[in-house]
Parts: C-alpha cells; structure tokens; sequence
C-alpha cells in the first residue's frame, strides 16, 4: 500500500518528507502495521506520542490502507 | 459569488469579526464587524454565523436611493443620499446591516477577508 | 496612554460601595506586564501579611493581559488573583473565553477589589459605566444559570465571570466561571470573590483598542495563521483537544488512577478522545482569536438523568474525575464535569479531593454515617453527586473537605495525610510524578502549589530517563520561566507548545501592538525570574521558612511504589526528592533551606523583599557564584 505519513517537531527529521514541509510518501506491504511501517522508514516508534489514520486516532497496531493519511504526534509538549 | 456558511464548522472563535474591522475600519473592534456570530448558549451549544448575501431587501425599503447595486452583485451604501431614516435596518433579514456612528448604515462588500481567516470551514468564499 | 492596553485600572472598595478610576501607569505596565505579572505585584504590596485570605483585606485583582483582544495567536485570556486560601501565598488563574477581551474593549487593564459587600453584588462595565449592583437574585445560582440569567437581563453581548454555590460558600477550591465552561479553576480565587460576596463581573466594551502598528500585527498574525494551519499538530488539535492525551498519558504510565495509588487505568478507552467525539460532542469552541478550538462542547446523556450540557472533559478533567474517580465512561466523566461546574468547583482538586474521599471511605477512614447514610465509591455517580452537595453545602464532613486536604486529613485522622496528593494545598494535575520524576519537582516547587502549567516535564523525562534524578531540575527552571510568559502576556500558551509559534514571535506581536520597540525575550524572561522570586518571598513572609520545608509532597510519592501498569515499580526515596530540590535551589541562586538569596533579590531589583525576608530572618544563602540569568542559561535543546 502507499500512504501519506505527516509529521511535524521533532519527528520531523526522522521522517524526511518529500512530498512538502510535513509529509512523506511511503510504501509498505499490505497487511504490514503501523509500527512496522515506520520502523521500515527509520521513525523511532517511541518517539510517536500518538497517530491517527485519515484525522481518527489509531494506535500503532493499526493496519494502514492505501491511500490512508497517517498523521503523527511528536513527543507531547504538554497542557 | 457568497459567503458560503457552514455552522456546524463554527466554533465562536470570532476571528473573522476582529478581521472586518481591521480591513474595513482598520481597527480592532470586532463590535462593529459587518457579520455576527450568534451563540446559542447553553442549548443548544451552537454557533450560528449571520452574513450578508447581498438579497437587496435593504435597498428595496430605502426611500432615498441611498442603498444601489453594485455590477457585480453586492449592495452599497451612499452615504450622501442617506436621510437616516432608519427604515433599512429592520428590513435586513440576518440582522447584518450596521448602524454607523453617524447613523447611516454599512455593510458587507464581499472583500472575502473573513473566509480567508475562517479555516474551520465554517465561512466559505463560494460561487 | 499605553498603545496595546486598555488604558484604565478600577480599584472598587466593595465594603464602602466606591469605584475609582486612574488611568493605566506606563512605567507599572511595562515593569510588571499583566496578567499573573499585575497580580503579583498587587498583592505583594498591599495585602498584609496576617490577612486572612477569605476577609476584607485579601484583594482580589482581575487584569487582561496586554494581548487580550488583539489580532494575534489566541489573545483570549483573563487573569484572576489573590492571596490563596490554599496555600495562603500567591495565587492566580487564568481563563480563556472571551472576558480578557472585552474588558480590554471596555478600556480596562486591573481592577483590584476590596473589602467586603454588605450583600451580594455584581459588577457591572458598560464602557465607562461602572456600577455595583445588587445580586441578590442571582445569588444560589449554579454558574452556568447564573450567566444565562445575567445575559438574559442585560444583553446577550455581555461577558460574565461568576462564581456558583461552591465560591458564595467559600469552599476553599471554588473557581471562577465563563462562557459557559470555561474556569479560572485553581488556587481558589472563587472562594475570595465569594468572601467578598462578589457573585459576578458583566462587562461589555465597545471602543477600538490602540495598537502601535496594526498593518504589521494583521500581516503577522495572518502568516501564522496559514502557517500552523497546515502543522500537523493542528488537526488533531482541533478534532479532539487535550482529551486525546488520556490514552497516551496511560500508556506512559502517569495516568493518575483511583487516588494516585497506581498510574494506570485498565478501562481507560472508554473516557479518551474518540468517545468523547463520537458520544457526546456537539460543537468545537474556540477563546477569542483562537483557531485551535481545544474547547469540546458535549451534550451528555447519562440513564436516568436529563441531559446536560458541558464544556469538557478536557484532560485534567478527564483525569483527575476520570479514572481517578474510577470512572470508565466517558458520559460519567463529562456528568461529574458539570457537576463541579455548575457548582463552580474546580474539577482539578475536586477530582482529586473527591479521589481521596473515595479511597478513605474504601479504608473505612470514613463511615456511612459521616456521609450522611451514603457512601463513596470509586466510579459511582450517585456517591459523587452527594458528596458535593454535601462539600457544596459544607455539611457535616463536606465542612472539613469544604477547607481543604489538610483540614480534611486532620479531621478524618487515622494517617490520612499520607493519601492527601498536594503540595502546599493545591491538588496535583493529572500526572503522577512517580512515572516523571522532574513533574513531582515541579508540582513540589510551583509557586502556587502544584499545578502543571508552571512546568511540563514528561516529555523530558523520558527523554533523559524515566528513572533518572539528577540533571533535570534545570529544566524545571526554564519552563517555569518561559510557560509563565503566556501567562503574563494573556495568551495561550499551546501555539509555543503545539504548533511552533516561538516565544520571539510573541515578543514582535508584543512590540506591534505597544510600540516598545526596545522589548526582547531577555527582558520577559527576567520577569519571570522577577515574578518567581517576588511570589516565593511572598509566600515565606506570610508562612515563615524555611522554604524547603514546604516544597515536599505527601508520603505516598516518597514512599510507595507503582503498583502497576507501564510505571509499575518506579519508586522514589525522600533521598530522591532531596537530591532534585537541591540541585533546583542551586539553579534558582537559593540557600539550601529553599530561601531565596540576597544577591538574586538584588540582582532582580527586589530590594523591598529583601528588607521584609532580613527581617524575619529568612534570606537564604547563596551556594554558588550567580549567573546571569539563572533559568533561560538552562534553555534545552529540544526548545
């Protein structure tokens, strides 16, 4: 599948987009978790304090789709 | 060309009344913005924002010319034929004609600022 | 006239019924800049020091802030302090909403109350019509009818801020409400303005505000609004608000769980963001100027109960009554939500006060009987609403609740004091300090009792080591430098947190607006300095000392372990606390015994603390040479 993973901070340099200031193309197997996916493409999971698939929260188990917009939250700056 | 409104997508943030003034009056005094945002409060818990979509009504009641058609479709006021009479007030159906200072009425020219700054969605620049 | 204020202060002296008008001084707007900054500085001069903060001489100061009103990141707050009948020192709190604004349209910038009303009153700000009016018909009223009533009497273009129930009853943790849920919930500050018999505040304003250079702030303020629009922090933001972080503040094991004593709640899933927009949300709602729209207005329906409607459960909320409480749907947490705010408790200590009451009652510290014939169970409704109207109501038990956790301990007895989870009397937020060593420090050293606006330390204590004790304190002392700022400026401080807007580029917007062209970051920050220094005198010249004595928290942080979850074990020894509040005296120029030094008062231009502290034999002594500006040297990478 190819997705769209956006991130800003400090995950910004682990996830090197290419496709603008936030976002990077990337492709996976299909069935492959969200976890999976990043480790494949050098983003530290625990650097992921949340993620959501298409603007709804999802843990890292989740099975992307293509097509799916993944966004990730860096490390919490707190309330 | 409208102001597209969505209020579902309005959170009473009022953003785009601080931006009317500051683009019209070039000041900050979201009282005298030329839209308003109605909060139902407690119940139902939503906001409404009321724009002007140029229907002309205001024109129709004044008796001296003051209010005209613009060629592209939004209503003016010329403040030298107004007799401040007050009739348009009443006659505007969303409560978004303005009573100046000086108590000739101004309006929404359709400058677009407010969509510019809404980016919940709730106003449009539409067709 | 300063360009960027109001322009006007009010002193009301409540006893004798006056209102006095002055115009704003430049020289106290640009030294103390407003917000939590006026309020320091107030009530540091002119309450005297044996003052009983609930009597006629405590001052309760409304300010704000500069930014309020203007076109510039979420410009949208009021300031609200006192001297804390919590803590008996400095106290303040800060509301969102839309009042900060427009008493800034109204051409005010402080208004300082005294005394106390012969009977309930209201103030009422037309423009320059400034009037006390009776209250007596609202008086009773729960917050949320209070302000639809004073809306409906006086003009939906009104802003109010009134107390309910819980403040007119001076229960010491009452807040001030607005906009129909959003609060200045800690510290108490509701419970002083109902000393005062002071039920609410109206204003409507209607004048421009001047501004320095307008065209610049509106090209600005519009870059950063297309800018943080496309963060991807935004989004996100903006569909669920701080109550997405139930789920990761669990999964982080800091999750305060049934009274503290563990830091993972099991059920979590069903009070975290996804069911609060998928049950209950019926709009996004934004403060003033503000488009991250944090603000969840819910419709909650819970069986065998009418509707209610509430703005929340945000995350402390979500919390400190959510799992907390032992509440695993997110409908019950959004009812206990508004039932505090109705009553115009804050549900921050109240979630924590009513967790503590639930874990007496499950260790038979209290009996049926003292509940009046009820009981108090961890995730049980029925229990937690009698209970309030009990705390509310100030009856039997409710009374000593109703004073606080160490009037509570004391009267329940049996070792309650160890399961009291405070500093200096303010309930902690929801965060567990035993999964986040350098949270515990800040709630230990906030100056105002624990509470985590002050510092916000989790990130970075993963970062460096959940286990990891020493080097962190630094930290500590640059957040409490630079999270204060927004506090002083009147802003909100999660376009810096969450979406990039530097701390520079609120400096510019403070530059467009006032004109002071010569205003930099290093100047804000040693305010700050200046304000932590002032308010810790403050509270040791009304206290005694040393300090350090103070800075601790009760025992269950000391001395028991995490029982389960991602944190579990993570325990921290009185050695641990120790090690953390010497190297932060350290960082902040104080003595070892937690008393600020000479030469840092001096440095800060604090001479008259100084004086008072020589006095009463409580300066401390400086243990290393000074540095030259002791919290923004200690600024961390990350930032």
């Amino acid at each position: 599948m190819t997705v769209l993973i956006k991130a800003g901070g400090m995950l910004t340099d682990y996830l090197k987009p290419d496709v603008d200031a936030f976002t990077r193309r990337v492709e996976g197997p299909d069935g492959a978790t969200l976890r999976q996916l990043l480790e494949s493409i050098g983003v530290p999971p625990g650097h992921v304090a949340m993620a959501f698939a298409n603007g709804g929260l999802v843990t890292l188990g989740y099975t992307p789709r293509d097509g799916d917009v993944i966004t990730l939250r860096p490390p919490v700056q707190g309330g | 060309m409208r102001i597209q409104v969505a209020p579902d997508a309005c959170t009473g943030c009022r953003l785009c009344r601080q931006i009317c003034t500051i683009e019209k009056f070039g000041e900050t005094n979201p009282r005298r913005a030329r839209l308003t945002i109605e909060a139902q409060f407690p119940v139902p818990g939503k906001y409404v924002p009321h724009v002007c979509d140029q229907c002309g009504d205001c024109a129709e009641v004044c008796p001296s010319g003051a209010i005209s058609r613009r060629a592209d479709g939004v209503y003016v006021v010329d403040g030298e034929l107004c007799s401040t009479c007050g009739v348009c007030f009443d006659a505007c159906p969303h409560g978004v004609l303005m009573k100046g200072e000086d108590d000739v009425p101004y309006k929404c020219d359709f400058c677009w600022a407010c969509t510019e700054v809404c980016n919940t969605g709730a106003l449009v620049r539409a067709e | 006239m300063v360009k960027g204020f109001g322009g006007s202060t009010l002193r009301i002296d409540l006893s004798t019924g006056t209102v006095a008008r002055a115009p704003l001084d430049p020289a106290f707007a640009r030294a103390w800049l407003g917000g939590r900054g006026f309020v320091a500085k107030v009530i540091y001069d002119e309450v005297p020091r044996g003052a009983d903060p609930l009597g006629p001489e405590n001052r309760l100061v409304v300010t704000p802030g500069v930014l309020s009103g203007h076109f510039a990141p979420s410009g949208s707050k009021c300031c609200f302090g006192a001297v804390s009948p919590l803590s008996n020192g400095h106290g303040d709190s800060t509301v969102g909403g839309h009042f900060g604004p427009e008493l800034k349209f109204a051409g005010y910038d402080l208004i300082v109350f005294t005394g106390i009303a012969p009977s309930p009153v209201y103030l009422f700000i037309d423009d320059d019509r400034v009037e006390l009016r009776d209250a007596s018909r609202y008086w009773g009223q729960g917050t949320m009818d209070a302000e639809k009533m004073f809306k409906e009497d006086l003009g939906e273009d009104f802003e109010i801020a009134c107390i309910g129930p819980a403040g007119e009853n001076l229960v010491t943790f009452a807040c001030i409400g607005h906009d129909y849920g959003r609060q200045a919930g800690r510290c108490g500050i509701g419970a002083v303005m109902g000393s005062k018999r002071l039920k609410a505040i109206a204003v409507r304003g209607t004048r421009a505000l001047a501004v320095h250079d307008l065209p610049a702030l509106k090209k600005s303020t519009m870059e950063i609004i297309k800018r943080t629009a496309q963060h991807p922090n935004m989004a996100p933001w903006q569909k669920y608000g701080t109550a997405m972080f139930v789920g990761w503040s669990n999964e982080h094991g800091v999750y305060p769980t049934h009274n503290f004593q563990t830091t993972y709640f099991e059920r979590f899933a069903g009070i975290d963001g996804q069911p609060l927009v998928d049950r209950l949300l019926v709009s996004n709602k934004a403060c003033f100027g503000c488009w991250m729209n944090c603000g969840k207005y819910s419709k909650v329906l819970l069986p065998g109960r009418e509707a209610v409607y509430v703005e929340g459960p945000e995350y402390e909320t979500g919390s400190l009554c959510g799992g907390n409480c032992g509440f695993d749907q997110i409908e019950q947490v959004a009812y206990v939500n508004w039932l505090c705010d109705r009553a115009g408790i804050d549900t921050m200590t109240g979630g924590g006060m009513a967790s503590f009451a639930m874990e007496c009652y499950e260790k038979g510290l209290i009996s049926r009987e003292q509940l009046e014939g009820h009981e108090m169970r961890w995730g049980s409704i029925e229990d937690f609403e009698h209970w309030v109207d009990m705390l509310v109501h100030r009856r039997g038990i409710g009374d000593a609740f109703a004073r606080g956790y160490a009037a509570a301990a004391a009267a329940i007895g049996g070792g309650a004091e160890r399961l009291t989870c405070q500093v200096k009397g303010q309930g902690m937020s929801g965060y567990d300090g035993r999964g986040a060593p350098a949270m515990l420090l800040s709630y230990m050293t906030a100056d105002i009792g624990a509470h985590h606006n002050r510092a916000w330390t989790i990130t970075m204590d993963e970062d460096l080591g959940k286990n990891v004790i020493r080097g962190k304190a630094k930290v500590v002392v640059y957040l409490q430098h630079i999270r204060p700022f927004f506090d002083t400026v009147s802003c909100c401080r999660l376009f810096w947190g969450e979406v990039d807007v530097t701390a520079e580029e609120h400096i510019d917007a403070l530059r467009m607006m006032t004109g002071w062209d010569d205003y930099t970051l290093d100047e804000a920050m040693r305010l700050s300095d200046r304000l932590w220094n002032l308010n810790r005198a403050h509270f040791l010249e009304r206290n005694g000392g040393p300090g350090r004595r103070f800075d601790y928290p009760n025992a269950r942080f000391y001395e028991e372990a995490v029982p389960s979850g991602p944190s579990e074990g993570a325990r921290l020894t009185m050695d641990d606390l120790d090690v953390m509040l010497d190297e932060y005296y350290v960082a902040r120029g104080w003595g070892k015994d937690g008393n600020p030094s000479r030469e840092v008062l001096l440095d800060l231009g604090l001479d008259a603390c100084v004086a008072n502290l020589e006095r009463a034999g409580l300066l401390g002594g400086l243990m290393e040479p000074l540095p030259p500006v002791r919290g923004e040297r200690y600024k961390p990478k990350a930032f």
